[in-house]
């Protein structure tokens, strides 16, 4: 998916850091004439189907209310294999595109020669579609593809002998998953952070090491906090779209061989349609998921002290 | 001083020397996807896959067992390999074409045999179609072209949508103070978090019942849900860049509010709104889940990949011809808007 990126400091800016002096204060109905289409759009296409998600959850196959679904849903083996292999993903992943991104940022934040070109190429994986993306590593990773000549060629691997990518164990399928996904986000993350260093103040750093600071102690003290609202920023969208990640493996590895939370939902709904509730369950699992989404966002902003921040600039 | 120079030097290498493994990381994944996409249905059975894909096939003709044997120059292996043994020309024409991706007619095939009654081997060297596999991509693939225009025309009505609902709704953050102000600034981030694929299931109802169920319209208004609020989130930021008094100078000299807008606040905000504008296409050129739920027998050109992805384990070029049809104009794209996105980040600078 295509992470789509607004520097943070722009993000807040349009609504906190208003010049009060410069808004019309008059009881105007302007306003809400300009905010009614986004509000009935929303009431329209937003609210109406996420009840209707909500609602078929709780219906039985007679269309009565039931909790059947969710019984089914959690007492059925594949919820729990669903909800690892999505957690084992999404956590390390994000883990491991953080720390690269913000160690790449913190090594490439200069300008230097070819900056521009260097730039345009780390925002080409994140504008490849989730399509392109499954078809590189398709061709790429079956026994006769790409990945597998490449070592050949490097030398890596005798003739004849063929590294078997796709049919590895469970384990080695959700690292590569994790390293494929670590491909097309390093890039973009790296920019966003890369960006953020750029508009901190360099007057801070330097005072750091005028008062005694070394390198690490600047970094710590000084540029990571500063960089807080970026970094928030880049994990928070990260965190979301990590926990909805199924297409590329299914695109790999097929239905129901790595059970994925939303891989789940397209399962019941587009795989199974012959089961009398295979629609309600499709809708239980996205229930499921967005609450799943919604706890590990607000638990992220809680630790992060990201609330802490927005409070402090909006006063 | 020396080894002040030294270092700075080392230092310096090892930066460029990061630079170019992370570039060679990026590229060669994205190099071997087109390469694969040249190459001929042969090439792509071959272990290992020729690292460069072949313009031109050098070719052996002499007379079979049961006819006319063609056989291909091997550059691994330094020698020819038979192909094809056979006394139709036809079929001969056809195999090369399909197997080789190389066009040449039964004509000149004919002309070459007649020539093996003087020798007892005939030469010849043919150029390779190099867009073979995009073609018969669109040949095989059904509805591919129109699926093509579908995809652009979702894309045309998102924007349309997003830009101007979010473009009022981020006018009024920026300018007004209103009731309920901070509540619809988190529900507009907060609408990411339910999954497209929740909403998508339920619009099947709602938008067969408006009657813009497998329409584009239908796709563009469930794609505009997102876009909407990255809209509102922009545009509000620019607005917010636009002075004030430049609007309220215009309204002294007699401007309507309306007027003002499009004369002056809406030229100015015009490189943000662009960047909207491609956020919201990106958005709805890639987007798979929801096209493939919302779609039945008109599917986008993402969701026509989709499935030629999904069943070609054995057709991996024609793979690879889906992949880069479907990722060149977001390559080009991003090209494009590369300076939008600088300028949103606070100018990383190019």
């Amino acid at each position: 998916m295509t992470e789509i990126i607004i520097h943070p400091s722009n993000l807040l800016k349009g609504v906190s850091t208003i010049n009060l002096s410069s808004l019309k204060k008059n009881k105007n109905w302007t306003p809400y004439l300009l905010i009614a289409p986004t509000v009935i759009y929303y009431i329209f296409f937003w609210l109406n189907p996420v009840i209707a998600s909500i609602y078929s959850s709780f219906k039985g196959v007679d269309g009565s209310f039931t909790l059947q679904n969710y019984i089914t849903v959690f007492t059925t083996t594949s919820f729990g294999e669903a909800f690892g292999n999505t957690a084992f993903i999404a956590g390390i992943s994000i883990v491991i595109e953080f720390f690269f991104a913000l160690a790449l940022a913190l090594l490439i934040n200069k300008k230097f020669k070819g900056s521009a070109i260097f730039l345009f190429i780390a925002m080409i994986p994140m504008a490849i579609p989730a399509v392109g993306a499954a078809a590189i590593w398709k061709t790429g990773l079956t026994a006769h593809g790409w990945m597998n000549s490449l070592l050949y060629y490097l030398g890596f691997l005798a003739k004849g002998e063929k590294l078997l990518f796709l049919s590895g164990s469970k384990f080695s399928i959700l690292w590569l998953v994790i390293i494929i996904d670590t491909w097309q986000v390093i890039p973009s993350m790296m920019i966003i952070l890369l960006a953020g260093l750029q508009n901190l103040s360099k007057e801070a750093k330097e005072a750091g090491y005028i008062f005694g600071g070394n390198g690490l102690t600047v970094l710590r003290q000084i540029t990571i906090p500063m960089l807080k609202p970026t970094i928030i920023t880049a994990v928070i969208l990260r965190l979301i779209s990590a926990i909805q990640i199924w297409l590329i493996v299914v695109m790999l590895f097929g239905f129901d061989r790595i059970p994925l939370l939303l891989e789940r939902v397209i399962y019941y709904k587009e795989e199974l349609p012959r089961l009398d509730n295979s629609y309600q369950i499709a809708s239980t699992y996205a229930v499921i998921t967005s609450v799943i989404v919604t706890i590990a966002a607000v638990v992220y902003l809680k630790v992060s002290g990201a609330f802490d921040i927005s409070k402090k600039e909006v006063m | 001083m020396w080894e002040n120079t030294v270092s700075k030097f080392a230092k310096k290498t090892l930066f460029y020397i990061l630079i170019t493994s992370l570039i060679i990381i990026i590229l060669t994944p994205l190099y071997f996807l087109v390469s694969l996409s040249f190459l001929s249905s042969r090439e792509a059975y071959q272990f290992p896959l020729p690292l460069v894909p072949a313009i031109s096939s050098e070719f052996k003709l002499e007379k079979g067992d049961k006819g006319y044997m063609l056989s291909i120059y091997e550059k691994g292996d330094r020698e020819y390999q038979t192909m094809i043994d056979t006394k139709d020309m036809e079929k001969m024409s056809t195999y090369m074409r399909l197997q080789l991706s190389v066009d040449v007619s039964t004509e000149k095939l004919e002309n070459y045999i007649s020539k093996l009654d003087q020798q007892n081997e005939v030469y010849f060297k043919s150029y390779k179609g190099l867009l073979h596999n995009y073609k018969t991509f669109f040949a095989i693939t059904r509805d591919a072209v129109p699926a093509l225009i579908r995809s652009l025309q979702v894309a045309g009505l998102t924007i349309l949508i997003s830009l101007s609902i979010g473009g009022m709704a981020g006018y009024a953050f920026a300018r007004y103070i209103f009731i309920g102000k901070n509540a619809l600034k988190v529900s507009v981030l907060f609408v990411r978090v339910f999954p497209a694929v929740a909403i998508a299931m339920p619009m099947v109802i709602i938008l067969a019942t408006i009657g813009f169920y497998d329409k584009p319209i239908g796709l563009s208004l469930v794609y505009s849900v997102g876009t909407i609020a990255l809209t509102i989130w922009i545009t509000a930021s620019i607005f917010l860049g636009i002075p004030v008094e430049l609007e309220e100078a215009a309204q002294i000299f007699g401007a309507t509010k309306l007027r003002t807008f499009i004369t002056i606040t809406a030229p100015l905000a015009l490189p943000g709104l662009a960047a909207c504008a491609m956020y919201a296409f990106i958005g709805a050129w890639n987007e798979t889940v929801s096209a493939i739920i919302l779609t039945q027998f008109n599917p986008t050109f993402a969701v026509v990949v989709y499935q030629s992805v999904l069943g070609a384990t054995d057709q991996v070029n024609l793979a690879a011809a889906g992949g880069i049809l479907m990722a060149l104009p977001m390559v080009l794209f991003t090209l494009f808007i590369r300076k939008y996105i600088n300028q949103m980040w606070g100018g990383v600078t190019a």
